[in-house]
C-alpha cells in the first residue's frame, strides 16, 4: 500500500517538475524535458503538449522507472480541458500505459506560473486520491476509502506492475479492507535541507486469510502514524502502529486487538532497522525490541527483545501453551511473573534469558478417558534465572519454594543446571518429601529430534511410612521407605529406573525393582515394577487393614505389576507363608474375609458348621496366587496342593482346631474383588457371601 | 584332533547362524498382524458414532469388553 | 549336526509363525489411549467432515484448512489436533512396546497411517503422495 501511494506521488511530482520550466504562451505549450534521476526513480523523455482548441493537454513519458519496475509509453490525455489564464485544467483525464488504459479518471488544475498543482484521481470503485502541490516543496496526497480488494480486482494489473510479489501475496491471502490515508511530502528546500514524509493511515474492516487459514485476520482496524526524514544514510523514521480492532490467528496463536507498537529506525536500500521499539501488550509491563531486517530478500537478520513484568497467568494460555505444548492446553496452568530477553544474530537464535519471579506451573492429572482429574503435578513459587547461549555453556539457577505431586507436598528445593546447546546437566536436586527427600543425582538430558532423552540416578532418602500413608489417605502403616536407583534412563515416553526401592514395613521388607514409567504425562501413564516382599508380619498387616486377625509371616512376589492411574491392572502375585517357625493362628473373621478372596465357595460350611464356635484356628501354611489380566484375577492357592475336585487350598489347617480354606472359583472379576475388600475394610463387617 | 576341530567349527558356525537368524527375526515386522491390530483399534476409536448417536456415546463406553 | 540345524529351523519357524499371528493390543495403556481417542473423536468428526483437518501420511492428524473453523476457535482446534497426535504417538509406541519390540514403532506408525487413510469414510481428506485428496 505504502509503496503504491508513494509511486503515485512520484508520478505527479514529475508532472509538477515539468511545469516548473518557463512557459511562453497559453495558445500552445510544448515542453520537453531530458532525464530526471533520483534514488529509486528515473524518468526519461517527458513531453507536455497543450494547444488551445485541440483535444486537450497531453503528457507523455517515454520511460519511467520506479525502483526495479519500469514502464514505457506513459500517456495522459484530457478529453475535457480548458486553459483559463493562468491555469490549465483537465477533467476526466485518462492515463494509458502503452495501449492499456488504467481504470481511473484524473481531474487536474495546473498553474504554470506558480507551478501549483491539484489533482483528483477517481477509481472506478469510488475511492479517490487527492493530490496537492503548492508549487514549492510540499506535495500532499489524501487517499479516501480505498479498497485493498481492488488490488486483486480492477487494479490487479497495475498492482502486478508495481510489485508482482506484493500483488501475488494480496491476491493469495484474499486481502480486504478500506484504507484512508494522508501523506505530506516536503522536499528538500532552503528552510530544511532534508526531505520529509508524514503519513497517517487507517485500515478498517481489514481481513486476510492464507489458503490454509493458518494466517488470517478479520475485522482488522489499524492506525498508523509515521514521520520520516531523508538523510544521506537513508530515511530516518518514527511511528506508531495501533491495533484497534479485530482478531487474528497466526498459527498457532490467536490474538486480539490491543497491542500498540511505537518504533523508530532507519530505512535504506538494503535494510530496515528498528533502532528502538516498544510494544504495549496485555499481560506485559514493558516490551522493547530492536531489529534489523534485510530487504532483498526480506529476512530477519538481528533482533533483540526484552520483556519485563510478564504476567504468566495471561501469557501462559495465550502465548506459551499454544506455541510450546498445545496438546496440554486444558491441563497446564501458569501463575506469577517472568521476564525474558532474547537475541537473534544473523537469523539464528543467539541467546535467551528467562527470569522467574514467583512463577507457578501446574499440570493437572487426567483419567483414562482423557478428562482432567486429580491434583497432578505442580511446582512453585519458582524464582531464578535461566540463561541460554548458542556459543557458550551457561548456568541456570532456580529456587522452588515447593510444589505437589498428586497428594504429596514437595518441600523447597534448588535446581542448578549447566546448559550447553541442546544439553542440560543438572546438579544434585534434592526435593524434600515428608521427612525424607527425593534426590536426583547427575541428571543429564539432551534434546534431539525425538524429544528429550538422558540419564541420571534417583535416591529416595528414608521417609516414614506413617507420614506417607497419612498423606495418601491410606490406612496407617509404620516403616521406612527408601530407594537407590542409580540407573535412571529417560527417553521419549518412558522413564526406567534400575535399582531398587525398598520399604521396610510390617517387620519385613518390600523391594521394588525394574521400575518403568511410560507416558508419564499422558492418558496412558503407566508404571511397571517387580515387587518382592519378605517376612511381612500378618498380625500388623491384617490389623492395619481391619481384615480380622492372622498371626504369622508371609512372603510375596509380584511379577509384572502394572499400575495405570495408580490402580493395578496387571500382575502375577504369589503369596506364601514365610519359612521358619512362628505362631500361626487365624481368626474366624479373617477366614471369612479370605473366603471372599476365594469367591466364597468354601465358606458356607464354616458358617453352618460346629467350627463357628471357635474364635481362632491354627494353620500350617497360607498360599495365594492371582494372575490379573484384562480385569480378571485368575486364582489358585497353595502351590502344589491342587485338589482333585478342582478346589485350591488357600489356608491349610494345622493344630487344634484346624481348618482348611478351599477356593473353587478360579476366575474372579478384579473390580468386584476390590470392591468387596473395600467393603470389608470400611464396614469392618463380614462380607456378603454368595 | 581334526575331528574335534571340525566339530567345534561346525558348532561355532551353527551358533553364528543361530545368532544371525535371531537378528533377522528381531527386525522382522509382522505387517499383516499389525494391519489387523490397527483395524481393530481404528474400529473402536471411530465406530462409536456409527452405531450410536454421538450424544449418547460417552456414557456407554466403559460397559463393553 | 543335522539334528541341531533342524531344531534351529523349527525354532525359527515357530518364532515366525508366532510373529505372524496377532499383535498384543489389549494392554491397559492401549485401552486408555483408545478410550481417550474415542472420546475426542466426537469433537474431531465434524472437523474431518468439514475438511478442517485430515489424515496425514505420517499417521497423524493435520490441520489442513483452518478456514473451515471460525477464527476464535482455530487455537482450540489446533490444541485438539496436538492432543490427538500426542495420543497417536503414544499409541504407536505402546503397540510396539506391548509386543516387546520398541524398535517397531516406525513400522507400527506407517501401518496405522495407511489404515487410517484407507478406512476413512468418503468426504474426509487424506494425504496421498504428499497432496491432500478428498475421499
Amino acid at each position: 500500500m505504502a509503496a503504491r501511494a508513494a509511486a503515485r506521488c512520484c508520478c505527479l511530482a514529475l508532472l509538477a517538475l515539468a511545469a516548473i520550466l518557463p512557459v511562453q504562451g497559453i495558445e500552445r505549450i510544448q515542453l520537453s524535458i531530458g532525464d530526471i534521476r533520483a534514488p529509486g526513480l528515473s524518468v526519461q523523455g517527458v513531453e507536455l503538449q497543450f494547444a488551445a482548441g485541440s483535444k486537450g493537454p497531453e503528457l507523455r513519458i517515454a520511460h519511467l522507472a520506479l525502483g526495479e519496475r519500469a514502464w514505457r509509453g506513459l500517456h495522459l490525455s484530457c478529453p475535457e480541458a480548458d486553459a483559463a489564464f493562468p491555469e490549465i485544467r483537465c477533467r476526466g483525464g485518462e492515463i494509458r500505459v502503452g495501449a492499456k488504459r488504467l481504470p481511473l479518471n484524473i481531474d487536474f488544475r495546473f498553474d504554470p506560473l506558480t507551478s501549483a498543482f491539484d489533482a483528483v484521481l477517481r477509481l472506478s470503485s469510488g475511492s479517490t486520491v487527492d493530490i496537492h502541490h503548492d508549487g514549492g516543496n510540499l506535495v500532499e496526497a489524501a487517499l479516501t476509502r480505498f479498497e485493498i480488494g481492488e488490488l486483486s480486482g480492477d487494479l490487479a494489473g497495475f498492482a502486478a506492475q508495481v510489485s508482482p510479489a506484493l500483488a501475488a501475496e494480496l491476491a493469495q491471502h484474499a486481502a480486504k479492507g478500506t484504507v484512508d490515508a494522508r501523506l505530506a511530502w516536503q522536499q528538500a528546500g532552503d528552510a530544511d535541507p532534508h526531505e520529509k514524509l508524514q503519513l497517517q493511515a487507517r485500515l478498517s474492516g481489514g481481513s486476510f486469510s492464507s489458503p490454509d487459514g493458518l494466517q488470517a485476520a478479520e475485522g482488522l482496524a489499524l492506525s498508523l502514524d509515521l514521520t520520516a526524514r531523508a538523510l544521506a544514510a537513508g530515511w530516518d523514521w518514527q511511528g506508531r502502529l495501533a491495533w484497534e480492532g479485530g482478531e487474528a490467528y497466526l498459527h498457532p496463536l490467536y490474538l486480539q486487538s490491543g497491542p500498540v507498537l511505537q518504533a523508530e529506525g532507519r530505512l535504506n536500500d538494503d535494510e530496515l532497522v528498528l533502532r528502538m521499539a516498544t510494544l504495549e501488550l496485555e499481560g506485559v509491563d514493558q516490551f522493547a525490541l530492536t531489529a534489523r531486517i534485510a530487504r532483498e530478500p526480506p529476512s530477519l537478520q538481528d533482533l533483540t527483545l526484552s520483556l519485563a513484568g510478564g504476567d504468566l497467568a495471561i501469557l501462559g494460555p495465550h502465548w506459551i501453551t499454544p506455541a510450546l505444548a498445545p496438546a496440554l492446553a486444558d491441563r497446564l496452568r501458569f501463575a506469577g511473573h517472568a521476564g525474558a530477553g532474547a537475541e537473534i544474530r544473523n537469523g539464528q537464535l543467539f541467546s535467551l534469558d528467562l527470569v522467574f519471579d514467583g512463577a507457578g506451573l501446574s499440570l493437572a492429572g487426567v483419567d483414562e478417558g482423557g478428562e482432567v482429574r486429580g491434583r497432578g503435578l505442580a511446582f512453585g513459587p519458582l524464582s531464578g534465572h535461566l540463561p541460554w547461549s548458542a556459543t557458550a555453556p551457561t548456568r541456570a539457577s532456580l529456587q522452588l519454594e515447593g510444589g505437589h505431586w498428586e497428594a504429596l507436598s514437595l518441600g523447597a528445593f534448588d535446581v542448578d543446571a549447566l546448559l550447553d546447546g541442546g544439553q542440560v546437566a543438572f546438579g544434585q536436586i534434592r526435593i524434600p518429601l515428608l521427612d525424607g527427600a527425593l534426590v536426583l543425582d547427575g541428571l543429564a538430558l539432551e534434546h534431539g529430534a525425538e524429544g528429550w532423552r538422558g540419564q541420571g540416578g534417583v535416591v529416595v532418602e528414608p521417609l516414614s511410612m506413617a507420614l506417607l500413608t497419612q498423606a495418601l489417605g491410606w490406612p496407617s502403616m509404620s516403616g521406612i521407605l527408601s530407594a537407590s536407583m542409580p540407573g535412571m534412563r529417560v527417553s521419549t515416553g518412558e522413564i526406567s529406573l534400575d535399582g531398587a526401592l525398598v520399604v521396610s514395613v510390617f517387620d519385613g521388607y518390600l523391594q521394588a525393582t525394574g521400575l518403568r514409567v511410560s507416558e508419564p504425562f499422558g492418558v496412558a501413564s503407566n508404571l511397571r515394577a517387580d515387587i518382592e516382599a519378605r517376612h511381612l508380619d500378618l498380625a500388623q498387616l491384617t490389623d492395619t487393614f481391619s481384615f480380622g486377625s492372622i498371626s504369622g509371616y508371609v512372603d510375596a512376589d509380584v511379577k509384572g505389576l502394572e499400575l495405570a492411574g495408580w490402580r493395578p491392572v496387571a500382575f502375577d502375585l504369589r503369596l506364601a507363608s514365610s519359612p521358619g517357625s512362628y505362631r500361626r493362628r487365624i481368626s474366624q473373621r479373617a477366614v471369612q474375609n479370605i473366603g471372599a478372596l476365594g469367591g466364597g465357595g468354601a465358606i458356607a460350611a464354616l458358617q453352618r458348621g460346629v467350627l463357628s464356635v471357635f474364635d481362632t484356628f491354627g494353620y500350617r501354611e497360607l498360599g495365594f496366587h492371582c494372575v490379573l489380566a484384562n480385569g480378571i484375577c485368575e486364582m489358585s492357592g497353595i502351590a502344589g496342593r491342587e485338589r482333585p475336585d478342582g478346589g485350591f487350598p488357600i489356608v491349610r489347617g494345622g493344630g487344634i482346631p484346624a481348618l482348611d480354606v478351599i477356593g473353587y472359583n478360579r476366575r474372579v472379576d478384579w473390580q468386584e474383588l476390590v470392591d468387596r475388600i473395600q467393603r470389608v475394610i470400611e464396614n469392618n463387617v463380614a462380607p456378603e457371601l454368595h | 584332533m581334526p575331528f574335534f576341530r571340525i566339530r567345534s567349527l561346525l558348532l561355532a558356525g551353527s551358533l553364528a547362524l543361530a545368532a544371525s537368524a535371531c537378528v533377522t527375526i528381531n527386525i522382522y515386522f509382522p505387517a499383516a498382524a499389525a494391519e489387523k491390530a490397527a483395524d481393530r483399534i481404528i474400529d473402536e476409536v471411530w465406530q462409536a458414532r456409527e452405531n450410536q448417536s454421538p450424544q449418547a456415546a460417552p456414557a456407554e463406553q466403559g460397559a463393553e469388553q | 549336526m543335522r539334528w541341531l540345524t533342524a531344531g534351529l529351523l523349527s525354532w525359527m519357524m515357530a518364532f515366525a509363525v508366532q510373529a505372524q499371528g496377532n499383535l498384543e493390543i489389549d494392554t491397559p495403556a492401549i485401552s486408555a489411549l483408545k478410550a481417550s481417542m474415542k472420546q475426542r473423536h466426537a469433537q474431531l468428526r465434524p472437523l474431518y467432515v468439514s475438511g478442517a483437518i485430515g489424515l496425514a501420511a505420517d499417521g497423524s492428524v493435520a490441520l489442513r484448512d483452518a478456514s473451515a473453523v471460525p477464527l476464535a476457535q482455530r487455537g482450540s482446534v489446533n490444541a485438539l489436533v496436538a492432543a490427538e497426535n500426542a495420543d497417536r504417538s503414544a499409541l504407536y509406541r505402546e503397540v510396539a512396546r506391548a509386543n516387546q519390540h520398541p524398535e517397531w514403532e516406525a513400522d507400527v506408525r506407517s501401518t496405522f497411517a495407511q489404515r487410517w487413510i484407507d478406512r476413512a469414510p468418503a468426504g474426509w481428506w487424506v494425504q496421498r503422495g504428499g497432496t491432500w485428496v478428498k475421499k
